[in-house]
């Protein structure tokens, strides 16, 4: 059996709404995970009473759980709980809780680099802690936790391929609905490889560019 | 009669643990003054200092500044008065993810609400004093430690503070810039800025200081105008430390 092109061609458009699908998933989460991620952090790092413990509680849980697990308890557990999310908004619901656990320790990692001066001369300048936090804090963490906070996005966008295992139409489950009805296994996993490896180089290129602009304070 | 001071301490008390830091310290800072506390490490000059506008915060006593007292045991009273009392830090403690200019505005801006053309405006005015105007739009870290020392000083002017506190302002600085920095603030005195300065540079207490103020473990050892307490101190305290820093002096500079 060769390597037939004219089949990929003929399933492009199929492959294409996955794509998209893969994509619009990502993004969203990424962005969300992100801002769960400083939230968290901030929640941490000011100390802020009985939210603090729940941030502690919830980054261990998700560290310490399977993925496919949290995202069979969200599709199928939530309902039974009252809650029924399409599958569209359950799959970003479940990547941006995995990613934003990540993501905390990434932002917190980042904070333990900005130092006690920093923090005494906003306060003496009447900066409340929020503002401080806000202001100066959050956005050298961020420039700091940059790499890292890349590692977890890109991990997030694989993992966005566990969605197919509810049904949602992602680039993963095209692939796997296609192989089914044609078994053309090596043309169809072939392809979706090569379209991950184009969609993580674009977003540690975009991410670099980023990486760029936040370090131009730091550059003599 | 005399006005009521700017700012007025009674009684203020800090435990860290098991060590008392301060033992109810009294002090008045009239306006217009400049006050220097002297002492060795560990005295607590700079945790006096900083009870002043909270960053430490004080167990008991009271303070005042200009006639209204602080409730010490609030965060927000504390963040109300900051914006009146600026501070001025060791290691500059610029944001450095922001320019010099930004630096300036940025509390006056979200704080005072003045608005950003003006703040710029007033920030580049401060700037030009300080002979940094052409520094405005750089980040921090293409300027050195003298540099970045008056821009803190001129980003606590910015806020257009009724006092300024200094904690070892020229201690983290190299020998040649130090002047700069404290010509600086000499100007601020002239002025009549009213400033509370914690340093060891004797030269500037001597020339600048309305009232020295001698501290030794978590007290108030003596005070009095430079001329008396550099002169003729009072205590065996006072004249050990001063004759332990002179000795010194005459090793590195003798």
């Amino acid at each position: 059996m060769e390597f037939d092109f004219a089949y990929l061609t003929a399933q492009w458009p199929a492959l294409m709404r996955g794509l998209w699908l893969t994509v619009q998933v990502s993004a969203l989460s990424i962005v969300l995970s992100i801002l769960v991620g400083v939230l968290g952090a901030a929640v941490r790092v000011l100390q802020v009473p009985v939210l603090d413990k729940l941030v502690v509680g919830y980054v261990e849980f998700i560290r310490n759980t399977p993925l496919l697990a949290q995202l069979f308890f969200i599709f199928y557990g939530l309902p039974g709980l009252g809650l029924r999310l399409s599958l569209f908004w359950s799959g970003v619901l479940c990547l941006t809780l995995w990613a934003g656990a990540y993501q905390i320790e990434n932002v917190r990692g980042g904070l333990e680099t900005v130092g006690k001066g920093l923090r005494e001369a906003a306060f003496s300048l009447g900066l409340s802690p929020w503002r401080f936090f806000r202001l100066v804090a959050a956005p050298m963490a961020i420039r700091v936790g940059l790499p890292s906070m890349l590692n977890t996005s890109i991990s997030l966008l694989k993992n966005s391929s566990y969605l197919q295992a509810i049904g949602l139409a992602e680039l993963t489950y095209v692939a796997i609905d296609r192989i089914s009805m044609d078994f053309r296994t090596i043309e169809m996993f072939a392809a979706i490889c090569v379209i991950y490896l184009l969609l993580v180089l674009t977003l540690s290129f975009l991410a670099s560019r980023l990486e760029y602009r936040l370090n131009a304070p730091f550059r003599l | 009669m005399s006005a009521a001071p700017l700012i007025s301490l009674r009684g203020i008390a800090k435990r860290f643990g098991t060590h008392q830091a301060l033992h109810g310290i009294d002090l008045d800072v009239e306006a217009g003054s400049v006050v220097v506390l002297i002492g060795p490490s560990g005295s607590g000059k700079s945790t006096l200092i900083r009870c002043i506008n909270g960053l430490v915060r004080p167990d008991e006593g009271m303070l005042h500044v200009a006639g209204s007292p602080v409730d010490i045991h609030h965060e927000r009273a504390w963040q109300r008065m900051r914006t009146e009392v600026g501070m001025v830090f060791q290691d500059y403690a610029l944001f450095p993810h922001l320019t010099v200019l930004r630096n300036m505005t940025i509390t006056p801006e979200r704080r005072r609400g003045i608005p950003r053309a003006k703040a710029e405006e007033e920030a580049r005015a401060l700037l030009t004093r300080v002979g940094l105007a052409h520094k405005a739009l750089d980040y921090p870290s293409a300027l050195s430690g003298g540099q970045q020392q008056r821009v803190a000083i001129v980003r606590a002017l910015a806020m257009r503070p009724k006092a300024i506190l200094f904690d070892e302002p020229t201690s983290a600085l190299d020998p040649e810039t130090i002047g700069s920095v404290l010509d600086v603030m000499k100007d601020l005195a002239r002025e009549g800025t009213t400033m509370v300065v914690v340093t060891h540079e004797m030269g500037f207490a001597r020339e600048v200081a309305d009232r020295v103020v001698f501290m030794a473990e978590g007290r108030i050892v003596e005070e009095g105008p430079p001329d008396a307490l550099f002169g003729a101190p009072r205590h065996e305290r006072t004249r050990a430390f001063l004759s332990s820093i002179r000795s010194f002096g005459e090793a590195v500079h003798g």
